[in-house]
């Protein structure tokens, strides 16, 4: 009850309650303004949340994930830029039997005039089994998805799903390699780099390789002409950049299409350049040479040495293809690419020291490049004694890969500092490899004289091209068959480098095992089949490499000239 | 109602209306974002057509494709050493016009006016042709009526410097010889002092530039005639 108050005029008061009412009143005050702190509280978090989602949130309409590009598996690229490996959306027929509806044998008929690889007794198969699903082709051309859709059949899927395409074919296919059906890696830089083309955060940018495609081309088309003409069973070329390491070409033949690796043969797969190791022979003498002259062995290019028709070691017998039958220098040596008097020369230079200089070039363990295809070499190991140092010499007690070949040309030509070669191109976020001095820089100038002689006046005659300024050695090696040398069956290799007035590139290029032909009138040696090979090559890559040909440079021959005899005419 | 009991309500309109317009702002905001990035996403869809069309162009020309063309159809091959030159300049020298000879212009011979009459000569010599030496001397000291050789006529064209050193005693004087007894850059000794001698308009300077026999003895004359015009 309110307590009594006069009824006067008099202000109205609050209204003050006494006693319990009182505090039923406190009670309910106290619960209203909870309620009320609750309900402002949360109208004050919603209005929060919406002063923040208008500063930094997305608004209705935003289709996320698509600011750029990235391919399900990284490109790969060429030097400048060429895609050589890409990622496309092929289509794929499938077939789904339990949604089939119509007739299934117009289906199984129709099918099988589609796709004749089955035929319709098979499909009809496939149909009326309760089975899920059936790829029924994997890589299918877009005029046959168009041909099936127009069947109108809901059971045939036809999807899309990320595919490699190697658009250059079997260009450069051994350095690329390919990938299995599940998209990773299974041979050259697509395994090498698998990591990097799989990982989102690297895949949006190309793997750029050294390998320039028209170099490579040439190489390879004029490879697979010779060994098309001289019946090769096969056939490897490598160019690199004596400065930086990098393999401009490398080639394997024969080769595959790596768009349909499953369909190639295993010896299309085969790496020769980097996994096949082969006695190089005389090609190994310039090395032999360096060693000496690095020495201190050989003084001069003028050092004369006896170079008999046959020269005895113990039980060995050494012969020469063109024996001097006199005293010769160590530039006629070179010229006329003998054996006996690189045999003397690698004497005289002994075990240890080829084989420390041999470590160095990297000779004794597989090639140092980024492909993971690389070959073991076959050297005397143990058992290297002075008749092994000095078949080792001319080239034939050791096995070494055509790149190897290619790195040690480098190196005694760059001015004698190893560098490791790789396949990626040099740029600043990949420089050049951390290389160690091989050779002086004399012994490089002077090996410039001796092998422009070879190409001038020796046995790789055929493989100057005019103005190119080609140096170079051949090599012709026995193949071992039967357990022993056979004469009938060669590997013939030149390796090159040009221009030897400025070494910059060293092409080295081998044929496995060709014929002699009637133009080569019998000869199945290096100087015949793979040295004007090596020619026609060069004069078609140098202008694209830079090298102009010029009829007025060469290279020092005032160094070698004196010590060499003119032939009678 | 008054209107100043409006103002509350003015108030509160004015600041709804000063909120719409700040939601007005962030629609607009809003709008150009969406159209970004539709731009955006129609970009990265462009790209892939791009990407799509390279590839076929990069199949269908690829290396080994145009080989097949070059060895079949095209036969370019690479450029040989002489066919690089080293600059502008060699490549105009290349092609720079040659002289061509116009074979249907009239002949026409080298002529001379025909040189006026000379005094006669002083004495007739007979020294044979190979004297050469001893004539040129001989004629050194020749004495000043030394008359330009004659209706000699092309010896009269003759001349050729000499060196001469004065005090030299000459021997006897030899007359102009036939010219056809001798070469023609033989000496005709008789008309260089004749020259010193004479005012007269030499004969040996017909007054064109066709004979180059004369022009070329016209420096060596030059300083001794100065009255001459030579061409």
């Amino acid at each position: 009850m309110n307590a009594p108050t006069p009824a006067l005029v008099a202000r109205p008061e609050r209204l003050r309650l006494v006693g319990q009412r009182r505090q039923i009143l406190a009670v309910v005050h106290q619960r209203l303004m909870f309620g009320l702190i609750v309900y402002g509280a949360i109208i004050a978090i919603i209005a929060l949340r919406l002063l923040w989602l208008a500063a930094f949130g997305d608004h209705a309409g935003r289709r996320g994930a698509l600011s750029a590009l990235i391919p399900p598996r990284g490109d790969i690229v060429d030097r400048d830029g060429q895609p050589l490996a890409s990622s496309i959306d092929v289509w794929s027929i499938a077939l789904q039997p339990t949604r089939v509806i119509g007739d299934k044998l117009e289906l199984a008929r129709n099918l099988a005039k589609l796709m004749p690889e089955k035929d319709e007794a098979s499909y009809f198969a496939m149909i009326r089994s309760g089975k899920p699903f059936f790829y029924l082709r994997r890589r299918a051309s877009p005029d046959l998805v168009e041909a099936v859709n127009a069947l109108g059949e809901p059971g045939m899927a036809l999807e899309r799903t990320p595919d490699r395409l190697y658009p250059q074919t079997s260009l450069a296919a051994h350095v690329l390699g390919f990938t299995d059906i599940d998209g990773h890696g299974s041979a050259g830089a697509e395994r090498a780099f698998d990591k990097q083309l799989s990982d989102p955060a690297t895949r949006g940018t190309p793997i750029t390789l050294s390998i320039s495609s028209k170099v490579q081309q040439a190489l390879e088309h004029e490879l697979a002409a010779a060994m098309a003409e001289f019946s090769a069973i096969g056939a490897a070329g490598v160019v690199m950049d004596v400065h930086t390491g990098e393999v401009l070409a490398m080639t394997s033949l024969p080769t595959l299409n790596p768009n349909i690796a499953g369909q190639g043969s295993p010896e299309a797969r085969f790496n020769r350049a980097t996994l096949g190791v082969y006695e190089l022979g005389s090609t190994f003498k310039p090395f032999t040479v360096g060693m000496a002259m690095d020495s201190g062995v050989v003084k001069s290019v003028g050092q004369i040495y006896n170079c008999p028709k046959e020269f005895h070691y113990g039980k060995v017998v050494v012969h020469d293809t063109h024996p001097f039958g006199r005293a010769c220098s160590v530039a006629e040596i070179m010229e006329e690419s003998s054996n006996i008097g690189t045999a003397q020369i690698a004497l005289q230079v002994g075990a240890t020291r080829q084989r420390a200089f041999l470590q160095k070039m990297g000779f004794m363990a597989p090639v140092a490049i980024e492909l993971r295809e690389r070959g073991r070499t076959l050297t005397p190991g143990t058992n290297w004694g002075e008749v092994a140092t000095m078949t080792v010499g001319f080239g034939h007690g050791i096995a070494v890969t055509p790149l190897h070949l290619a790195t040690g040309y480098a190196t005694l030509f760059n001015g004698g500092v190893y560098h490791p070669a790789t396949i990626l191109k040099v740029d600043k976020y990949h420089p050049v490899g951390a290389g160690h001095r091989v050779f002086t820089e004399e012994t490089s100038y002077k090996s410039r004289a001796l092998l422009r002689l070879v190409v001038m006046k020796g046995t790789g005659k055929n493989a100057d091209a005019p103005g190119y300024r080609i140096g170079g050695k051949t090599g012709t090696a026995e193949k071992i068959v039967g357990g022993h040398y056979t004469s009938a069956s060669v590997v013939t290799t030149f390796a090159g480098v040009f221009p030897m007035d400025e070494p910059r590139y060293v092409i080295v290029a081998m044929l496995d095992d060709p014929k002699a032909t009637t133009k080569t009138f019998g000869f199945h040696t290096a100087g015949w089949n793979v040295a004007p090979l090596v020619g026609r090559t060069v004069s078609r890559i140098a202008p694209m490499l830079g090298v102009r040909p010029d009829m007025n440079r060469d290279a020092n021959m005032a160094e070698v000239m004196p010590f060499v005899h003119e032939k009678e005419k | 109602m008054s209107a100043r009991s409006f103002r509350p309500v003015m108030s509160v309109a004015t600041v709804a209306v000063a909120a719409l317009g700040c939601y007005l702002v962030s629609l607009r905001v809003a709008a150009e974002r969406a159209g970004l990035e539709e731009v955006e996403s129609r970009i990265v869809l462009a790209q892939r057509d791009i990407r799509t069309l390279q590839t076929e162009i990069g199949t269908r020309g690829r290396l080994e494709q145009l080989e097949r063309w070059n060895v079949r159809v095209l036969a370019l091959s690479a450029p040989k050493a002489d066919q690089f030159v080293d600059g502008g300049y060699q490549l105009a020298r290349l092609a720079r016009p040659t002289d061509e000879v116009d074979l249907t212009a009239p002949v026409v011979l080298a002529a001379a006016p025909k040189p006026a009459p000379a005094q006669p000569i002083a004495t007739p010599v007979a020294d044979d042709d190979a004297d050469v030496a001893a004539s040129e001397n001989a004629t050194q000291n020749a004495p000043a009526p030394r008359a330009a050789p004659a209706s000699g006529g092309p010896a009269s064209m003759m001349h050729v410097a000499s060196y001469r050193v004065s005090g030299r005693e000459e021997p006897a004087v030899s007359t102009a010889r036939p010219l056809s007894r001798k070469s023609p850059a033989i000496v005709s000794a008789t008309t260089k002092p004749a020259k010193f001698a004479t005012v007269a308009k030499p004969p040996h300077l017909p007054g064109t530039g066709h004979d180059a026999k004369a022009s070329s003895h016209a420096p060596a004359k030059a300083g001794v005639a100065r009255d001459e015009a030579p061409h």
